[in-house]
């Protein structure tokens, strides 16, 4: 049965323009596997899997499904015949109920016009119970959390019919909790028959779920393998062409006064709800403290405070260099030196529609100015935005393109370089790398290494763990609003951290502490 | 890849924009001959005499110039907030207020000529400006949307400027048409520029008020900031920018304008304030930024060929059997074609089309096959 191959995409090669995003790519994939597909930002998955789902037809090349040659015009036929997809932005109605985003287009119907509520209802039902999903049908889709919405996601694809079931880089959006979920419920699907391909940027998932490895680099093929052919470097080598370390390499160096200094801070959410409980903890020159978290555990909160954008309960105390600037503006909080790279790169960190250059200088233009108060000056600019793309290779065409026009690395190398490269005392940095490939993670880690190095305090909140663990001299765990001590760097392992972001207690944890004092 | 993508999405926007009001205009003028031979008269001649209405000589060349200036100004108004992503419906009533107050200091105070349309004009702006800030605050700090309160500020403003004129003003003037101000002295008239014409130097203020807008936009960091809190509220907030301030000038900065307009209108052309005399004004500002997307240059010639249009029509009533309402009304055909979205008309049709031509391809392969 696993040899038998159910999807088998032949030849395919897709060009927009001049550009060749898709070239002559064979894909196999056996029914009842795992087959993930690997590659940087713009190596061609995207494309591939549009074509796939018939989004975009090929300029040549052939889908058999089945053994039979498809033809296919649309994507709803696609769907019919068993393509599936979960997008990595889900696509939901949020004032919808679950079980109205699940049958929305595939109704069961009375006689053709009158939806059959009971057998769509049995039908999910049927789904559920047999995958073991466990979800709300009855509740507003904007009530859910995130891991909720991609099982939502999933039903949603397997109630179509989904045979073949494709995830866009799924744990993007998940806690380590619900990673195991998701891991958990392929498996399943698999065992049941169905066929999963599996989009990801991170190598560490590729290997524990995936049965197929291929990889894709600049449009083509460069390997299919088996996990047990081949490590996590010699993968990450075939994607971007050369050694990647994905481990951080940090020095020793001595740590300065503390330039950011929390105390007691409580902060409520828009709702009026408490989200940071009286935290306290502090940030010194030189070094970078790592909050980890499972996501919506308060640190949005915690970082609008922190610059600015949310006022503290009263009590709190927030010290810049010993100064409380507990009512400081995100303006003045730049002039005194706080740089911050937003989580939402696209809602906060960018201005899609603007230039490359009205993006480099936002924040600059308050924080340091131009030669004259009121006036842009273009030359100072463009010197400055050419610093940015120059030390943060910022690929561009020029400094005038419009921001949405870079991949998602190329516009994190750009907000982080507009941060990094005004002399800021103090860098709150929200998920650095989300969403981006391996060689700007790699090189965007390098840049905070080397940032802190120089003397500045970087505080970084991320959804990554690996990546708190990897680059924190200090580690914070944040679980419901409280903040607990996660030791310096790599006190704790990776297994012990996790306990403590979901809410273990550190006597819990401290029983087989290796300490690995440095 | 996404770099090459986004050039074609580039090369697409310019496409579209080409076709949008070329389509427009040629849909506009079919309906609009439909429009015209059903009243009897022929197209061709209607089109010749508005064209004549508005270039056939100097004097009514002069007509289209002197409404191009407060579509020009008006248009600069609404472009103002609507770059920035606010909705001041208001400027009708803001054009009242300025025509009201310009009007009353312009017969009520003596100044040296200059002064004198200074101060009606710069206190017809702090009125226009003072009126827009009601809904201003009632957005900024209770969250009312200014859709709704500066529309209905619009009806407010109109009667209670009728009321001022007739109540207080009436028994004080030697005019007994208690529906006007008394003529504003001559120091306070805005002195024709072209003579022979109508066209006064109100058209030269409006075009300083549109370069200013565009330097601003272009060359300062106070237009920069105005900008990027437009197209993206939380950038601009992330970076510091203090957003409130901004919004607050943007509402300032357009009701200004508007107030403004209504004064140099009435300095220099009316000469009094007719209650009324700012019906559809505000509202051709509006059409005519909605038109040039809001870009200060485009509102320029916009503002121009909306004047050509009024010049034009008002001749066409009075040489033709046609009603100027005809030229409105193809006005606002015109008005409503450029506001369809082409880009998504365009995606669907294609998508149809290459479903049709898929089908074909399938029917063309099975008979191969058979």
């Amino acid at each position: 049965m696993s040899d038998e191959y159910i999807l088998q995409m032949k030849h395919i090669r897709k060009t927009f323009a001049r550009l060749v995003a898709n070239d002559d790519i064979n894909l196999d994939v056996r029914k009842g596997t795992v087959h993930a597909l690997i590659g940087e930002n713009g190596a061609g998955k995207s494309t591939l899997m549009r074509i796939l789902t018939h989004i975009y037809k090929p300029d040549s090349g052939e889908i058999w499904l089945n053994g039979q040659k498809t033809n296919f015009k649309t994507p709803l036929e696609a769907a019919r015949a068993g393509i599936g997809m979960v997008h990595q932005e889900f696509m939901l109605y949020n004032n919808l109920t679950v079980y109205d985003n699940i049958i929305l287009g595939f109704e069961e119907k009375h006689g053709g016009i009158f939806i059959d509520k009971k057998a769509c209802r049995a039908k999910i039902e049927g789904i559920c119970e047999k995958y073991q999903f466990n979800i709300p049908l009855d509740e507003k889709i904007k009530e859910l959390p995130v891991a909720m919405l991609q099982q939502v996601e999933i039903v949603k694809a397997l109630y179509r019919g989904a045979e073949i079931l494709i995830l866009d880089e799924p744990t993007s959006v998940l806690t380590p909790s619900g990673i195991r979920g998701l891991f958990k419920a392929i498996r399943f699907l698999v065992d049941s028959g169905k066929t999963i391909i599996f989009i990801s940027h991170k190598l560490g998932e590729v290997f524990e779920i995936a049965d197929t490895i291929t990889v894709l680099k600049d449009g083509k093929v460069v390997a299919t393998v088996r996990p047990d052919e081949i490590d996590e470097r010699g993968l990450a080598s075939l994607m971007v062409g050369r050694e990647v370390i994905l481990q951080a390499e940090k020095k020793d160096h001595p740590f300065g006064p503390p330039v950011l200094k929390v105390e007691n801070l409580s902060v409520r959410d828009k709702e009026g709800i408490l989200r940071v409980k009286n935290v306290s903890f502090e940030v010194r020159a030189g070094e970078i403290v790592g909050v980890a978290g499972v996501a919506g555990s308060g640190q949005q909160q915690l970082v609008e405070a922190l610059f600015g954008l949310r006022a503290p309960e009263p009590g709190s105390q927030i010290l810049f260099e010993g100064n409380p600037i507990n009512r400081a503006t995100p303006a003045q909080r730049r002039c005194m030196g706080i740089g911050y790279v937003p989580q939402d790169r696209l809602g906060a960190g960018v201005n899609g529609n603007a230039s490359i250059w009205e993006n480099s200088i936002m924040g600059y233009h308050i924080a340091h100015g131009f030669s004259s108060k009121w006036l842009l000056n273009h030359r100072e600019i463009e010197a400055f935005t050419d610093r940015i793309v120059d030390q943060f290779m910022v690929k561009r065409q020029k400094n005038s393109d419009k921001v949405r026009t870079l991949s998602g690395g190329n516009i994190q190398k750009l907000v982080v370089g507009r941060e990094f490269l005004q002399e800021n005392k103090l860098l709150i940095i929200e998920d650095p790398t989300r969403g981006i490939d391996v060689g700007a993670i790699e090189f965007i880690w390098s840049k905070i290494i080397e940032l802190a190095a120089s003397g500045v305090g970087i505080l970084i909140v991320s959804h990554e763990l690996n990546e708190v663990l990897q680059l924190s001299d200090r580690v914070l765990v944040i679980y419901n609003g409280e903040i607990s001590d996660g030791g310096r760097y790599r006190e704790y392992t990776e297994e012990q951290i996790g306990l403590l972001m979901l809410g273990g207690k550190l006597s819990d944890v401290q029983g087989d502490v290796q300490n690995q004092n440095q | 890849m996404s770099k090459v993508m986004s050039k074609i999405k580039i090369n697409d926007t310019v496409r579209i924009n080409l076709f949008k009001y070329g389509f427009s205009l040629i849909v506009t003028l079919l309906l609009g001959a439909v429009l015209i031979i059903a009243q009897g008269e022929n197209p061709a001649t209607a089109a010749a005499v508005i064209f004549d209405g508005a270039f056939g000589s100097l004097t009514k060349f002069g007509n289209t110039l002197r409404w191009m200036a407060p579509n020009l100004m008006l248009g600069i108004a609404a472009a103002v907030a609507f770059k920035a992503g606010v909705s001041n419906l208001g400027i009708e009533g803001q054009v009242a207020w300025g025509g009201f107050v310009a009007a009353v200091l312009g017969y009520s105070v003596q100044l040296p000529p200059l002064l004198h349309v200074l101060l009606c004009v710069v206190a017809a702006g702090i009125s226009g400006l003072l009126y827009v800030l009601l809904p201003a605050i009632m957005r900024l700090f209770f969250n009312i949307n200014e859709f709704i309160t500066t529309l209905m500020l619009n009806f407010i403003a109109a009667i209670l400027t009728e009321y001022l004129v007739d109540l207080i003003l009436s028994g004080t003037v030697q005019y007994s048409t208690a529906t006007s101000t008394p003529n504003v002295l001559d120091s306070a008239i805005i002195p024709i520029i072209i003579p022979g014409t109508s066209v006064s130097a109100s058209l030269l203020i409006a075009l300083a008020v549109a370069l200013l807008l565009f330097f601003v936009y272009k060359y300062t960091i106070v237009g920069y900031e105005l900008k990027q809190v437009g197209e993206n509220l939380r950038f601009a907030k992330t970076g510091g920018v203090k957003v409130v301030k901004s919004f607050l000038m943007i509402f300032l900065i357009s009701g200004f304008i508007a107030g403004a307009c209504g004064g140099i209108e009435v300095l220099g052309t009316y000469r009094k304030f007719n209650t009324g005399f700012a019906a559809n004004m505000g509202w051709d500002g509006i059409l005519v930024a909605r038109i040039a997307e809001s870009n200060p240059i485009a509102v320029i010639f916009v503002a121009f060929v909306w004047g050509a249009l009024q010049a034009g029509s008002l001749q066409m009533e009075r040489v033709t059997e046609l009603n100027r309402f005809t030229v409105l009304c193809i006005k606002m055909i015109f008005v409503l074609m450029v506001s369809i979205n082409y880009e998504w008309l365009f995606n669907t049709i294609r998508y149809a089309w290459i479903k049709r031509r898929n089908r074909k391809e399938a029917m063309a392969g099975g008979l191969g096959n058979s």
